[in-house]
């Protein structure tokens, strides 16, 4: 049916009313396309997206017994020294090793701009292959490495260096070193483009009115990169938080981290109080879409930051995007 | 006036083809030179060298007879303004201004006056607390002409610093960098690839090809007396002609030069049959095979004996423009036919 | 600052090699064990064999792990393309507002994590009118959640890359119908992208453990679950899954990676 338009002026009025009646039934006939595409969309977002997220809201709100609105749970949660220790393990590792991943995650994403293009991919390619690791086979591998067998420990203590003697894999450094291996891949990703933001032109000018490579870094290069740099903090954080997969193989239920515990109260053996769980895990994804949210406002500073040149003809890149990280998220 | 920045033997290679070819300039201090040239002539590419962005291969370069060449950047003491501006965009304008004082360690107190005397010069004094994003590219460039002047650099360098803008800003602000250069007695030295620019802009004109400076000397100079076909071509729309063509228009050429040119608007075109031909001229019969119409000059192409020419009349409202194909009769001075040397003379 | 800028000094080069080492260095534990017939105390393993590759290519819960693995991730992928497809396609060319909306959907994966997205369904979906709790079909519903940012943005870049709009518009002028259009013109375009994603989707399905593990852990047993259970019987057997499953992925990237760089190729002319 071809979508033409009669341009043929109407003889009486008549005739103008029924050309535009039948222009609103055809587009209300378009629309109706257009909405039978988005229908199981919608449904399947909602049903497995939104539903969930009600339920656990409401869930968490109801008290124990009965119905009405209480925040038993929650003032159960925060009076229980065992749970706010959980919280607090969760949000301390996620703090290192996200601190660590950054640092290290940064310095990477500097080095590796520096080489040609093709070696770059390669190396990033690589990095991301590696995240595929996460999760079960992850802890495992460091317990091979770095457990009290490990290749490491055993190493060390052939060599008389002793460092690794008390070194506890199981313990919050652990979990730390652990979770450092998929936070710098990730930082790395998520870094390495902004550093393309600093200009060489920048760099020149600033030489040319007397600073030094450290000057330039500390006065025009890093405050640029810093929106950058924080909203990669949280998307890290909030990937450390959600972290679930690494823990549970490495640890299971012997060290108190509120992913864990959280697993165990909903799911476990013994299901034993999902309520509480359910308030929990409302905690969690509280701190998690307050990491995400950081990073959504740093995302936007950026972007002030970096429109601050005159419009170049950007030849517009007709490559697919290099599929993201397979994986680069710790698990999912 | 002795010279202030000299240009010796410069030569840089890149792999295996020469990007500079042995380049020569003398400059003078308050002077506007003007590197003009096609893309890939290495303009740009000297003048990088210059700053000390870019490597030589050989040769030297004096300022006040001091031999730059293995100084960095940052100790040259010349300043330069970007095509793409290159302000810095997390700071504010009046604080991109004082950079360069900053880097040196001068006074806040100092600083500040300075800047303000700057930013009042390029007109800029109610956007000192501004972002750079939020200026316009005139203005963009205007913060950052007063960047690079801040630090009162020996030298001046501006890298087709017009280019990106819109024709009406672009004329203006040309007129205000040489006002302002003019004013400080800046040696400067100006990089584009329009000519018109070069030519309203500068004190001397130096064009460049392949990575060798063709012909140098004032705008008049260059205009006038273009010394190869490729300067020629390169500064107007001038014709240029083969030694038989030429020989069809005038008889008998003194000298062995193999290509001549003429320039469109020297070329006198008489109409009728009344009017009193000119004693001193050549007259030739030719016909006209198209006019167009570029504001204040009609611009004809005209086929005489055979030979193709781009004749310009002023439109002066005095006389409507001839019709296509009727005839003509052009007036033609022979000493105002040039003889070109080959290239690479 | 040609010298300075933008070459790999010693130190760059460095640093890539020893970041590198750093994250070969868990794989390469994991295979040697897979490969050692014991490996207790030593630094190095005394002995090595494949017996560990053959027992679990023996394994039947192994071989019933890996099918189901496949099969579940491959229905979720399809369904995904099936639901998404139209769906990004509706979004990108005809309601351009809800994109902003849509931009969220990209950080779910981090802004609601497994275990969250596990509690809630548990919840939804233990009780009341849908009792699907415990069964493939919830399983596949949160699959298609946690690939919907994958889904969502391969096929939007697809669609941006090969203008479908304008490609849309020019096809309809020419007389087509919306559907025929689609079908005939977009489709054809951005089926290597939307494959490309797919593959991805897939990869990111198949080393999925949160959801799976607590939705289903007891009924269903995918590839990662099975790993979990043998890491705690057998370390070597478990090394040799999960070098397997490494192995495995990897050449599914690889293949990713050989599509994306034939799609960049095809597109360039």
């Amino acid at each position: 049916m071809v979508p033409s338009v009669k341009w043929s002026p109407a003889k009486t009025a008549n005739e103008a009313v029924e050309i535009k009646e039948r222009r609103v039934a055809r587009l209300k006939r378009s629309n109706r396309w257009v909405w039978l595409g988005l229908v199981p969309f919608l449904l399947m977002v909602l049903m497995f997206q939104f539903i969930p997220i009600v339920s656990m809201l409401t869930g968490s709100l109801k008290p124990a017994e009965g119905a009405g609105i209480s925040f038993g749970f929650y003032e159960r949660i925060l009076k229980s020294a065992y749970y706010l220790q959980a919280i607090k393990n969760s949000l301390l590792i996620s703090a290192a090793s996200s601190a660590i991943g950054i640092a290290v995650g940064l310095v990477c994403a500097y080095a590796v701009t520096r080489f040609p293009f093709k070696t770059r991919d390669r190396l990033l390619m690589l990095s991301n292959m590696t995240s595929n690791f996460a999760g079960v086979p992850l802890a495992f591998a460091y317990i091979i490495l770095l457990g009290s067998n490990g290749v490491f420990t055993l190493l060390f203590k052939q060599w008389g260096l002793d460092i690794f003697g008390g070194f506890d894999l199981y313990s919050w450094s652990g979990l730390v070193l652990v979770y450092v291996y998929f936070q710098v891949p990730l930082a790395l990703l998520l870094l390495y483009p902004s550093f393309y933001g600093i200009r060489d032109q920048w760099r020149e000018a600033a030489s040319l009115l007397g600073a030094s490579r450290w000057q330039f870094w500390a006065t025009i290069g890093v405050p640029v990169l810093s929106p950058a740099v924080f909203g990669t903090l949280g998307i890290l954080f909030a990937n450390a938080m959600g972290a679930y997969a690494t823990a549970y193989a490495l640890v299971g239920g012997n060290y108190n981290l509120l992913a864990v515990r959280i697993g165990s109260l909903v799911s476990g053996d013994v299901v034993n109080q999902p309520q509480l769980g359910n308030a929990l895990a409302i905690i969690l994804a509280l701190s998690t879409l307050l990491a995400v949210f950081l990073n959504h406002l740093m995302t936007k500073r950026s972007q002030l930051l970096h429109t601050a040149s005159p419009a170049k003809p950007v030849r517009r890149s007709r490559r697919m995007p290099v599929p993201r990280s397979v994986g680069a998220k710790e698990e999912l | 006036m002795s010279v202030y920045l000299e240009l010796q033997g410069i030569r840089k290679r890149f792999g295996h083809t020469s990007v500079l070819d042995d380049v020569n300039l003398q400059i003078r201090e308050g002077e506007l030179v003007t590197l003009l040239g096609p893309s890939g002539c290495g303009k740009s590419t000297l003048l990088r060298c210059i700053a000390g962005l870019a490597d030589l291969d050989g040769g030297q370069i004096l300022l006040e007879r001091r031999d730059i060449a293995p100084l960095p950047p940052r100790s040259r003491e010349i300043g330069m303004v970007f095509q793409s501006y290159a302000l810095f965009p997390n700071l504010t304008v009046g604080e991109n201004v004082e950079y360069g004082m900053k880097m040196r360690g001068v006074a806040k107190a100092d600083r500040r006056r300075r800047s303000e005397e700057l930013l009042a010069v390029v007109e800029l004094t109610d956007k000192r607390d501004a972002y750079p994003q939020h200026l316009s590219g005139g203005q963009q460039q205007r913060v950052a002409l007063a960047r690079s002047l801040a630090v009162r650099p020996k030298v001046l360098l501006l890298d087709e610093p017009l280019s990106a803008l819109d024709a009406q800003i672009r004329k203006n602000l040309r007129a205000e960098i040489r006002a302002i250069q003019q004013r400080f007695n800046m040696t400067t030295i100006f990089v584009t690839h329009d000519q018109e620019e070069a030519l309203t802009l500068s004190d001397r004109v130096c064009l460049m090809n392949k990575g060798r400076i063709v012909q140098e000397g004032t705008p008049e100079q260059i205009y006038t007396r273009p010394r190869t076909e490729f300067v020629a071509r390169f500064m107007g729309s001038y014709n240029v002609l083969t030694r038989p063509e030429a020989l069809k228009l005038f008889d008998g050429l003194e000298g062995s030069a193999d290509s001549f040119a003429i320039r469109p608007e020297s070329v006198v075109l008489l109409s009728g049959s009344a009017q009193p031909l000119p004693a001193d001229k050549r007259i030739v019969e030719g016909t006209i095979c198209a006019v167009s119409l570029l504001g204040s000059i009609i611009r004809y192409a005209i086929d005489a004996a055979g030979v193709r020419l781009t004749i310009d009349a002023l439109n002066d409202g005095r006389s409507l423009p001839l019709a296509e194909r009727s005839p003509v009769l052009l007036a033609l001075d022979e000493s105002q036919l040039l003889h070109l040397e080959k290239e690479g003379a | 600052m040609e010298s300075g800028i933008k070459r790999a000094g010693i130190a760059h080069r460095l640093l890539m090699l020893l970041l590198m080492i750093y994250l070969l260095l868990p794989l390469l534990a994991t295979c040697i064990y897979a490969f050692a017939q014991e490996w207790q105390t030593t630094v190095l393993p005394e002995r090595w064999t494949l017996e560990w590759f053959g027992e679990m290519f023996r394994d039947l819960r192994f071989l019933e792990s890996l099918w189901t693995s496949l099969y579940l991730c491959l229905i979720s992928v399809a369904i995904s393309l099936i639901v998404m497809l139209p769906a990004v396609f509706v979004i990108t060319v005809y309601l351009p507002k809800w994109e902003s909306f849509m931009k969220g959907l990209v950080v779910l994966p981090y802004a609601v994590p497994g275990v969250v997205a596990a509690v809630g369904l548990i919840r939804a979906y233990s009780s009341g009118p849908l009792e699907i709790a415990g069964t493939a079909y919830i399983l596949i519903g949160a699959y298609f959640v946690v690939v919907l940012p994958y889904m969502y943005q391969g096929i939007r870049n697809s669609l941006l890359t090969v203008s479908a709009g304008p490609l849309l518009a020019a096809a309809e002028l020419l007389g087509a119908s919306r559907t025929r259009a689609f079908a005939s013109v977009i489709l054809p375009n951005i089926w290597p992208g939307v494959l490309v994603s797919s593959l991805l989707s897939f990869s990111v399905l198949f080393g999925e453990f949160v959801l799976t593990n607590m939705l289903v852990g007891g009924q269903i047993q995918t590839i990662q679950v099975y790993l979990y259970h043998r890491v705690g019987e057998s370390g070597h057997l478990a090394s040799a899954i999960a070098i397997t499953y490494f192995v495995f992925i990897l050449l599914l990237s690889a293949l990713l990676m050989k599509l994306g760089q034939k799609m960049n190729g095809g597109l360039k002319g």
